[in-house]
């Protein structure tokens, strides 16, 4: 009696550790979103001339139409990226972990490779095929149409949107098919067994099951849409508008105005606000558990004479998101000078010898692998802590962690950078021009992702399961660690993932955080690419992509399936 | 020698060189001071053997002892920056150039807030905006120093600060350029309003690019405004960095300009179909100041690399990578002498209020 009298207190301990354990994640999370945002508060309320305390910044942004068009121009965008972006995704995990559909493993493949092309890159191979004048495509229609001008126009709104959404839907895609995984097909047979067809068992069960997985993937291209710099620049900018994050790089220009830019900055924090109560209301209208104490079968969905078409419109956002711009960027990374086109006397490897022995691009590819790791590290943990104490209510304003949590992927990278200089590049943790700043920066951009991600999955894990344990006397961590945790693996590498392939494309943040000791990747193509030099930056592209795709690959082996592949049941 | 084939040989050779290069400099180091200490015991006044002067040799064993120099530069691509500091680093072996090229605004931006977090890292500032330079000197940011040998400079680009805080580091040139395929370019700038030019025209924006604000203050205080309401009827496509011309026009996405003479001239040298015309009404003239920090980690190097931008080496690795040399004794890429370059170039106290005036008037008429 007395042993076990001594093992109760010691698990009743174990709340203690628990508290702590959640306090420490509190204080980083403090550390890496608010201090920084408080910072930018502290600008937006003072002058740029003379540092007075006021509310005029607020006034200026927001009574002057200059100021006001790209804020509209910034909310159409994201918009339109999220529903492009939901449909495509929702639609590819569906025909990938439901159906019969023949080619899933190569789609779902080219889908992970679209993951890892940052939006940038693609917006430059979009123009080298879809500029009005001299896009490869354009040209080839006007060759065999005759017509005087091609049909396509990547430097406008709707080619802004569509790239950025080919380079969101795998978020949605990682997001759906994860939940679909968990999802067990009985309730899909007995609709076909009640006479429904696959659209409706689609629309009316399936779908519906998965909808926090739908959501949380519409909030993250939206976010995502809304945050992003280096497409509307290059897209925008000559489409002639303005969207948020080009106007907050102008304020920063000479003379900078960095506490307007603070000023405008905030109300995006106000939309994440709104953005994520419409979530809680949204998910608080049913529920989504779906991993029960009993075991469920997942039986594909026989498409019959649908497969092959099926499987063509499963290729199309694959085709437009990796296979034509990679196709644009080899080309151009193999040409002596792209201007001429990928035809033989123009044609080198130069570029790849040139990136191999070029000191500076090593070093930035090391950079790139060693920050995105610990970034995806630090950021999958915290969100594992996080999201845990949020679902499960372990600690009183867990809500409120869940909200700084999620806060980050509003706040432009520019505004975010300059929340983190502020802040680290002082006295009493100075983490500037050390490795650190970049990696926390990363870590706290993209915390988010990795958030959404695992709050999604718990959803859908039974508490029941979790009550076992704590019925058989296992304090809140050991449950943790013995049940949720197992139930979680391949969602936390998953998760480590989505957070670590942003970090190795992430730019606005970086561009700002890097010195010449800590260049990484794409800062070194944006300096390429600023000064036009194509060819290096196709070939630093195409390399860059190799390099994680071999290193996910491999992750893979260590690790086991993903959702991204095929995954493999007993 | 084609940029291409410029890059293999720093990629292939550069670690030989510059071994190589320590060897022999590191003899000629070792004569040199072995020479001065003699001739000074011997009391004779005569210069070092090694080319060093007394000076530059003294400066050397100062800033040797300091190591490194961080360089933060908006001057030229960066392939040119790579190629002086392969120059600086061949010349002056044991110090190690550590730099950043970024746009003017981003590392006057960075600046800035270095210094307001009171970050002690950059010891060489070379943005292309000579208003940061008016700015940051009145914040009492440079440290006054005569570079060893300014003198080389054209009479003209001397002394462009009375109190010697910063210095012309680097010469740039807006001109009009074109698609080489087109048999009569524009040959002024107003040739651009001519109707034949519609939808055939690229531009960057004066809010992303300081030669573009630089070009359209020139035009607005040469022709009025009109001049801007007048070249939207032809709706030119507006980039942002003025190197987006060059890509357009190689591209043929456009057919003509108001674009760099050095990043044009560097991808017509590639192969590209891209020349540039001299415009009959002035080329822009871009001055782009190098400035010491006070507060810079390392004084003695800061002093020997801001030095070494009025060498022959300076000046020769500028004109490799297609940009003006500083020393008329070094032949430019263009074939064009500095003056005989028929120039106009805005006050700089016009700048600092035209600019930001500028890009207002600028989103009013095109609307971006």
């Amino acid at each position: 009696m007395a042993t076990i009298a001594a093992r109760l207190e010691r698990r009743r301990g174990g709340w203690d550790f628990s508290h702590t354990a959640f306090l420490a994640a509190a204080a980083v999370l403090g550390l890496m979103v608010t201090v920084p945002l408080l910072w930018i508060l502290v600008a937006s309320m003072h002058a740029d001339h003379d540092n007075r305390l006021t509310l005029a910044n607020f006034v200026e942004v927001f009574s002057q139409s200059i100021y006001l068009h790209p804020i509209w121009n910034s909310l159409v965008l994201a918009t339109l990226v999220a529903l492009v972006a939901c449909a495509i995704g929702t639609l590819l995990a569906l025909a990938i972990s439901r159906t019969d559909m023949p080619g899933r493993s190569l789609i779902r493949a080219l889908v992970f490779a679209a993951f890892v092309t940052p939006s940038f890159l693609g917006a430059t191979a979009w123009i080298f095929l879809a500029a009005p004048n001299s896009g490869w495509l354009n040209r080839g229609w006007v060759a065999l149409a005759g017509t005087a001008h091609g049909p396509f126009n990547i430097y406008s709104l709707g080619g802004a949107i569509f790239v950025i959404a080919l380079y969101s839907y795998p978020y949605v895609f990682a997001f759906v098919s994860s939940a679909l995984e968990l999802v067990p097909s009985e309730m899909e047979s007995t609709a076909a067994l009640l006479g429904a067809n696959w659209f409706h068992t689609a629309t009316r069960i399936t779908l519906p099951l998965v909808r926090p997985a739908i959501i949380a993937g519409a909030l993250v291209s939206f976010l995502e849409a809304l945050a992003e710099f280096g497409t509307p620049a290059f897209l925008l900018i000559p489409a002639r508008q303005q969207v948020i994050t080009t106007q907050l790089y102008l304020f920063f220009q000479f003379p900078t105005h960095p506490n307007l830019a603070a000023a405008y900055a905030i109300p995006l924090l106000l939309v994440t606000a709104s953005l994520f109560y419409v979530q809680q209301l949204l998910l608080r209208r049913g529920r989504f558990t779906t991993v029960g104490g009993k075991g469920g079968i997942r039986r594909p969905f026989r498409l019959g004479r649908w497969r092959w078409p099926v499987a063509v419109l499963c290729g199309i956002p694959p085709l437009l998101s990796l296979i034509l711009p990679y196709g644009a960027l080899l080309g151009t990374s193999l040409s002596r000078a792209w201007g001429r086109g990928p035809v033989p006397p123009n044609l080198t490897v130069d570029w790849y010898r040139w990136a191999f022995a070029n000191l500076g691009a090593r070093h930035a590819i090391q950079h790139s692998l060693i920050y995105g790791a610990a970034a995806a590290a630090i950021a999958t943990a915290l969100a594992l802590f996080v999201a845990y104490a949020v679902s499960r209510r372990l600690v009183p304003g867990a809500q409120l962690l869940g909200f700084v949590a999620t806060a980050p992927f509003v706040i432009p990278g520019i505004v975010l950078a300059i929340g983190f200089f502020a802040a680290y590049a002082r006295p009493p943790l100075v983490l500037y021009g050390t490795a650190w700043m970049l990696i926390v920066a990363f870590a706290t951009r993209f915390l988010p992702i990795a958030y959404a991600g695992i709050q999604a999955a718990l959803r859908t894990i039974d508490l029941e399961l979790e009550h076992a344990a704590r019925t058989l006397g296992a304090a809140p961590l050991r449950t943790f660690a013995s049940i949720t945790l197992p139930l979680l693996r391949r969602t936390v590498l998953v998760n480590w993932l989505l957070v670590f392939i942003p970090s190795l494309r992430e730019l606005s943040c970086a561009v700002f955080l890097f010195t010449p000791a800590t260049a990484v990747m794409s800062t070194l193509i944006f300096d390429l690419s600023d000064a036009g030099n194509f060819e290096p930056v196709s070939t630093l592209g195409i390399l860059m992509m190799v390099l994680t795709l071999g290193l996910v690959a491999i992750a893979y082996r260590i690790f086991g399936g993903s959702p991204l592949v095929p995954h493999q049941r007993a | 020698m084609s940029e291409l084939a410029h890059r293999r040989d720093e990629a292939d050779g550069s670690e030989k060189i510059t071994r190589r290069g320590l060897l022999r400099k590191g003899a000629e180091i070792g004569l040199g001071a072995l020479a001065g200490t003699l001739a000074y015991s011997s009391g004779a006044l005569t210069a070092p053997a090694g080319g060093i002067a007394l000076d530059e040799a003294a400066l050397y064993a100062e800033a040797k002892k300091e190591g490194k120099v961080v360089w933060w530069t908006a001057h030229y691509q960066l392939s040119a920056a790579e190629t002086v500091r392969d120059a600086f680093v061949a010349k002056y072996p044991g110090i190690e150039v550590q730099f950043i090229r970024q746009t003017a605004q981003v590392v006057y931006q960075r600046l800035t807030q270095n210094l307001k977090a009171g970050v002690r890292e950059v010891d060489v500032f070379a943005s292309t905006d000579e208003a940061h330079y008016v700015t940051l000197k009145r914040q009492d940011v440079f440290a006054a120093y005569t570079p060893l040998g300014v003198e080389n400079l054209p009479p003209t680009f001397r002394r462009i600060d009375p109190d010697n805080t910063y210095h012309v580091g680097a010469l740039g040139f807006v001109v009009l350029n074109y698609n080489s395929k087109v048999t009569t370019p524009p040959q002024r700038w107003t040739d651009l309003l001519e109707g034949k030019w519609r939808g055939h025209i690229t531009l960057g924006h004066p809010g992303f690019s300081g030669y573009v604000g630089n070009w359209v203050v020139a035009m607005w205080d040469k022709y009025g405004w009109d001049f801007f309401v007048n070249l939207n009827k032809n709706n030119p496509k507006i980039g942002r960095s003025i190197n987006d011309t060059v890509t357009d026009i190689i591209s043929g996405e456009r057919v003509v300009g108001a674009g760099p003479e050095n990043f044009s001239l560097e991808s017509k040298a590639k192969g590209n179909f891209i020349d540039i015309q001299w415009p009959a009404d002035d080329a822009i003239l871009i001055v782009s100041p190098v400035a010491i920090l006070k507060d810079a980690p390392h004084p003695n190097a800061a002093r020997l690399f801001e030095s070494f931008f009025y060498t022959t080496e300076y000046s020769t690795a500028l004109t490799k990578t297609f940009n003006y040399p500083l020393r008329t004794d070094v032949p430019s890429a263009s074939g064009l002498a500095i003056d005989r370059v028929k120039w106009y170039r805005n006050k700089v106290e016009r700048l600092d209020t035209g600019i930001p005036d500028a890009i207002k008037k600028w989103r009013e008429t095109f609307g971006v």
